[in-house]
Parts: structure tokens; sequence; C-alpha cells
């Protein structure tokens, strides 16, 4: 897509604030926040502890309601959306993925990649074959039937990539993913992570604090004290 | 999700805290195992007491006599008939007939004189002790009393309650009732030691100028039993007792009554209810035909309510056990929504509705109160059989029939059904307080 060229945003941020309330006061997390995002691209969310990025991604994700301003996620205003809608839209919208991997601890790496494909309502064969092809393509084809505990991080975020993608979302937000990974593990996750909008076409946006990572992005939010201090890559006019 | 789904998701958690798990389910068996025992120590005992009080046999069986009705008895439980009325085939036939009734056995009861019995040994007296009211000896002259024939393959629906040995099976054999015993002094807990005795016993006849002869017969003492369905010391086959009748009546009605027999098929009927709370309707049913009847039913009706309020205390201890271990449930899934918080929050962020986490945890409740009640029913009717068993030996130390286990399927499936139900209304705060757990948790940190 060229410059000039209209297309309509997968993300679509307008004067989003969001606080919270503290036994000291309320807690102001995101205030005013405009941003767009076109559909395939990568962003890149930095900024300090504190700035307000997991809240944003929160947001983004529909995993909490906004507050004030207008969040649009592939055409879908989640501001008015009722409860129902909004887990239809994390199951079939967003896949998420983890710091902390998010793993149930239960499930086998086939099983945890099934149990969002059971959530959506994805009959028992259909998911089957479609949690192998998933585990296949990031490379855990002989792990199925491990439990987590028994994979390593690299891996283990591995299968939260494959179950972020298991109900084909049309954006993954990854909160952190290298957080909790060595360097090479790290390395390849994001490299996974990175190949998805060019395989898959997905948004992908990105929490770090990696500066390579974030160099790599196309777009670089850098969020200070709730507020957008940098737009490394400038937003096209999409409207 | 579909159940199947929640289903294997509670499975697959409750073994990964398998030592929680564990401790909650014996919490939940131990009280289902106290609610199954005592209510089944209650109900036993409730039969066996009913059982008592109306000397064994059915609990909804009524007597009827060979006489008609008396007016001023007829609400009675021991009623005192009227005057002598024949009760032969076909009256029997019209009261098998009655709406209600469950089925119907006569009784005959004919005089007898009885000689005096062998020494009998009885353990714990000397030996060569004589005379009357020494125990282990019988009376030292001949006595009259009656012989009660029933029909003794039917004997566990009849007002028979076996104590040693066995029913007699054929003419040859004979068994004897505790006041038998009591003529021997011999006390009922050593009522084996008659069993094997020959007794001497005659049917009386009278015959013209005055002159009386019986028929002498010598049946073997096979058992001990307590008995209601007729007045008596010995219990002998119905067609011992018909041999009996035909025997004395062939002297002629008069001389028949002079023994104490009235010229009539059967002296007796023993009617059963086909259900407990139709006694008093068949009871009226069968006055109206013409004959006298008694049953038990005020008394037991008394005795039931009674019991009742035992059974209803019993059971109130166990709902108790149930209800703390309904709140050790409620506790445990506290702790687990706690533990679980960020693993909720993954669980919605990858599409979970509430009532998905709701369904989880509601499953992991029931679950736990279901395989408890199981288990705890399994444990409770072990426990009450074990009572049972000690129970029963201390019974038999006594010489008192044994008591049978009245184990309920209605009281084991409500166990169950409860322990599940009560440990599913114990986890919807929980599973409530999970549902509403906002999706924000799976990125919460810690």
């Amino acid at each position: 897509m060229g410059h000039g060229e209209e297309v309509s945003p997968s993300l679509l941020v307008r004067d989003l604030r969001h606080r919270y309330r503290t036994p000291r006061g309320e807690l102001v997390v995101l205030d005013g926040v405009s941003f767009d995002v076109p559909a395939g691209g990568y962003v890149a969310l930095t900024g300090p502890s504190g700035a307000g990025k997991t809240t944003l991604l929160s947001l983004l994700g529909g995993l909490e309601r906004v507050q004030s301003g207008h969040v649009e996620v592939e055409g879908t205003d989640l501001a008015g959306v009722s409860a129902t809608e909004l887990a239809r839209f994390r199951s079939q919208t967003v896949g998420f993925v983890f710091q902390h991997f998010g793993l149930l601890q239960t499930l086998t790496a086939a099983e945890n990649v099934e149990l969002a494909l059971a959530l959506a309502g994805v009959g028992l064969k259909t998911r089957r074959a479609a949690s192998r092809d998933l585990l296949g393509s990031v490379g855990l084809a002989g792990r199925l039937e491990h439990l987590p505990h028994q994979l390593s991080g690299g891996e283990r975020q591995r299968v939260a990539i494959a179950r972020a993608l298991a109900n084909s979302p049309r954006l993954v937000l990854a909160d952190e993913p290298t957080g909790n990974l060595d360097e090479e593990s790290a390395a390849n996750v994001i490299t996974l992570l990175e190949s998805l909008p060019a395989t898959r076409g997905v948004t992908l946006v990105v929490v770090t604090h990696n500066h390579a990572v974030a160099d790599r992005a196309a777009t670089r939010l850098a969020l200070r004290a709730g507020r957008l201090e940098g737009l490394l890559t400038p937003p096209r006019s999409y409207l | 999700m579909t159940w199947a789904d929640a289903f294997r998701l509670v499975g697959r958690e409750l073994r990964r805290r398998a030592g929680r798990s564990a401790l909650t389910v014996a919490a939940v068996a131990l009280a289902a195992a106290l609610l199954t025992a005592l209510v089944t120590i209650a109900q036993t005992a409730q039969t066996r007491v009913l059982s008592e009080v109306t000397t064994g046999g059915s609990l909804a069986g009524i007597k009827v006599a060979a006489a008609a009705p008396d007016p001023t008895q007829i609400d009675r439980d021991n009623a005192t008939p009227g005057p002598p009325k024949p009760l032969d085939d076909s009256a029997l036939r019209r009261v098998r007939s009655l709406p209600n009734v469950d089925s119907v056995y006569p009784v005959v009861s004919v005089p007898v004189v009885v000689l005096a019995p062998p020494r009998i040994a009885v353990p714990g007296t000397p030996a060569n002790a004589v005379g009357s009211g020494v125990p282990g000896l019988g009376p030292d002259e001949p006595y009259g009393d009656s012989l009660v024939g029933v029909s003794v393959d039917q004997a566990a629906r009849l007002p028979i309650t076996l104590l040693a040995g066995r029913l007699p099976t054929s003419t040859n054999e004979i068994a004897v009732t505790p006041d038998f015993l009591d003529r021997l002094h011999i006390p009922q807990k050593q009522a084996a030691t008659v069993l094997g005795v020959t007794l001497e016993f005659g049917f009386p006849r009278g015959f013209r100028r005055g002159s009386s002869r019986s028929m002498w017969l010598h049946p073997v003492i096979v058992g001990v039993a307590a008995q209601d369905a007729g007045t008596g010391q010995l219990i002998g086959t119905l067609g011992l007792a018909e041999t009996g009748r035909d025997w004395i009546l062939a002297g002629g009605a008069a001389s028949a009554a002079s023994f104490g027999l009235q010229p009539t098929t059967y002296t007796g009927l023993f009617v059963i209810a086909n259900r407990l709370d139709k006694v008093a309707t068949l009871r009226n049913r069968i006055t109206a035909v013409g004959y006298s009847t008694s049953a038990p039913e005020q008394l037991i009706a008394s005795v039931q309510r009674y019991l009742r309020v035992v059974e209803i205390v019993l059971a109130g201890i166990g709902l108790i056990a149930l209800v703390v271990a309904a709140l050790g449930i409620a506790n445990a899934l506290f702790a687990a929504v706690r533990e679980r918080r960020r693993e909720i929050g993954v669980l919605k962020a990858i599409g979970a509705r509430d009532r998905d986490v709701l369904r989880i945890f509601l499953i992991e409740a029931l679950a736990v109160g279901a395989v408890g009640g199981v288990i705890g029913v399994a444990l409770g009717a072990a426990v009450a059989a074990s009572v049972g068993l000690a129970v029963n030996r201390y019974l038999a130390s006594q010489g008192i029939a044994p008591l049978h286990l009245a184990i309920s399927l209605v009281v084991l499936g409500g166990a169950v059904v409860g322990a599940a139900l009560l440990a599913g209304l114990a986890g919807l705060v929980p599973a409530a307080r999970a549902a509403r757990l906002p999706a924000r948790e799976a990125v919460e940190s810690g």
C-alpha cells in the first residue's frame, strides 16, 4: 500500500483516556492517546514501567472496557459492545501472547491450542487437526503431547503463539513476549512474531523494552506517563 | 465451551491439585457417610421397633378372628371379639377378594394336652436338681394348652419371629414359644437347649358317657419362635393343626366346645394390607364382611411418630456435617479462585465468557460433592453394616432375633445427590466471583 492510498485502519484510537481508582485517589494511566495502525502493520509499544503500555494493550484487546475516547479494532467500536460480544471479539479477532505464556499447566501443548478453538465452538476433530497444523507451523510438531513444564521457555511461548493464531485473528497483541526468555529463544520468538504480518496478514502490536525489537517495527509508539511521546513512523492518513 | 470440554478441564485441574482435592472430597465423604449411617441406623431401628410392636410379620397385618365384631371394640388395636362365627373357605375367599388385600393366611389353633417333657439339661444348673420351679426341668403334671397351625413356608409374612432353630416342616416336628420356655424355667438366651427334645402331646376328644381320649403325638422340637398368629405355646404346620381340629370336632360340637374349640374351619386369618396406610380401610371392610379384627395400627402410628423425631434429629446431625463439608468446598474454591486469577484472565483473554468460567467452577464443586457423596455413601453403608453386625452379636447373646439392616436406595441416592447439590450450592459464590474476574487479570503482574 502506497502513500495517499485510502485503507481502513486495523486500529483506530482517538483521544483515549483511562484511569484507575486507587486508595490514594484516581490514577490517570492513559491521557489522550490517538494513533492509527494499518491492517498488517507491525507496531512496537515502548515506554518505562507505569507508562500505560499494558493498559493500552488491554484496551486494544478488549480485556478492559473503554472509559473515554474511541477505540476501533478491525471495524469494531469497542466502546459499544456487550460482554458477550467482547468475549467473541477476544476469541475471534484478537490473539494474545503473554510474557508469562499463559498456558494452562494441566493441558498438553496441543490441548492448550485446542482450548482457544473449543471456546470458539469448534468441533473436536477440526480443532485436533488445527492444533497439529499450528504447532507444526511454529516448529513444535514433536511436542504436541508435552505439558508446559516439559517444554523450554521458548517452546512454551511458541505454543502460546500457536494458540493466539488458532482462530485466525486479525490482530495479535504480545505483552513483552521475550521478557522471560534467554537471548536465543527470544530471537526465535521475535522472528516468529515478526513474520506474522507478512505470512498471515495480521496486525501485530508488541509491547517491548528491547530497543532492537522496537527498531525493527514499522511503527514505534513510545508512551510516557500515559501520553504518546513519540511516534517514530508518522501515521498516514487513512480517512 | 461445551460441557464435555468443561468436564475435561475440571478433571485435569482436580488431578493437578490432588492433595487439596482429596482433602475436600474426604470432608464431603465423611459427612455423607455420617448422614447415611445415621439415617440407615435410624430406619433399621424403626423397622425393628415396629417389628417388635407387631411381634414380627408384616406391619400391615390384620388379625381376623372366627367371631363377629363387637361394635364397641371396632376401633381398638386389640379388639375383644364378639360371639363366635365360623370362618370357612368361603369367608376366606371373600376376604381375599377385598380391595387393598395383599395376601391372606389361615390360622388354626387347636387345644392340646401336653405331657411333662423329659428332663432338659440346661448349662449352669445342677444336673440332679429335682422339683417344679427348678431350672432345667419340665412341669410335673400334664397341662392344657394350644397348638397354633400356620403355613410355615409363609412364616416370614406372619407375626412369627424365630429365636432359635427353625420352624417345623412336617407333622413330626414342632416349635415352641418363649412362654413354653418360661414354663420350664429355661432362660430365653438358652432357648437352643430344647432343640431336639421329643415332646408328647395329644388332641383331646370327647366320647359318649363323658369319657375322653386323645390322639397322642411325639414330635421333635425343632425351633423356638415368638408368635402372635394365635394363642398357644406350640407352633406346628397347618396340616398338623387341621388333623387335630378334625379329630376334636369328630367328637361333636359340644364336646369340642368343652375343650375350647368352636366348630370352624379356621380359627383366624392373618390378612396383609397392600399398604401400611390402608390398614384402617381394610379393617373396616373386613368388619363389614362380619368378622372381628385387630391390628396395632394406633400403636404403630404412635411409635412411628416418636421414631420419626429420632430420625429427623439424626438426619439433622448428618446434614450439619454436610453443611460443614460444603463450607470446606466453598473455602477450597475461594482459594482456587485466588490462586487462579491469572489463569481465569487468560481463559477470558482467549474467548471464555463469564458463563464458561462459572460452569467450570460449578462443575468442580459438583464433581467434588458427587465423588465425596459416592464414597461417603459406600462408607456410611459399611459403617451401618458394621454397627449392625455388632448389634446382632449382642442380640444373639441375649437370645433375641437379629435385625436386618434397612439400607434404603432412596437414602443412598439422596445422600449422593444431596452432597452434590449442596456442594454445587457452596460453589455458587466462588464460581460467581471467578466469573466476574476481569479479563485484565491475564496481563496483571504477579
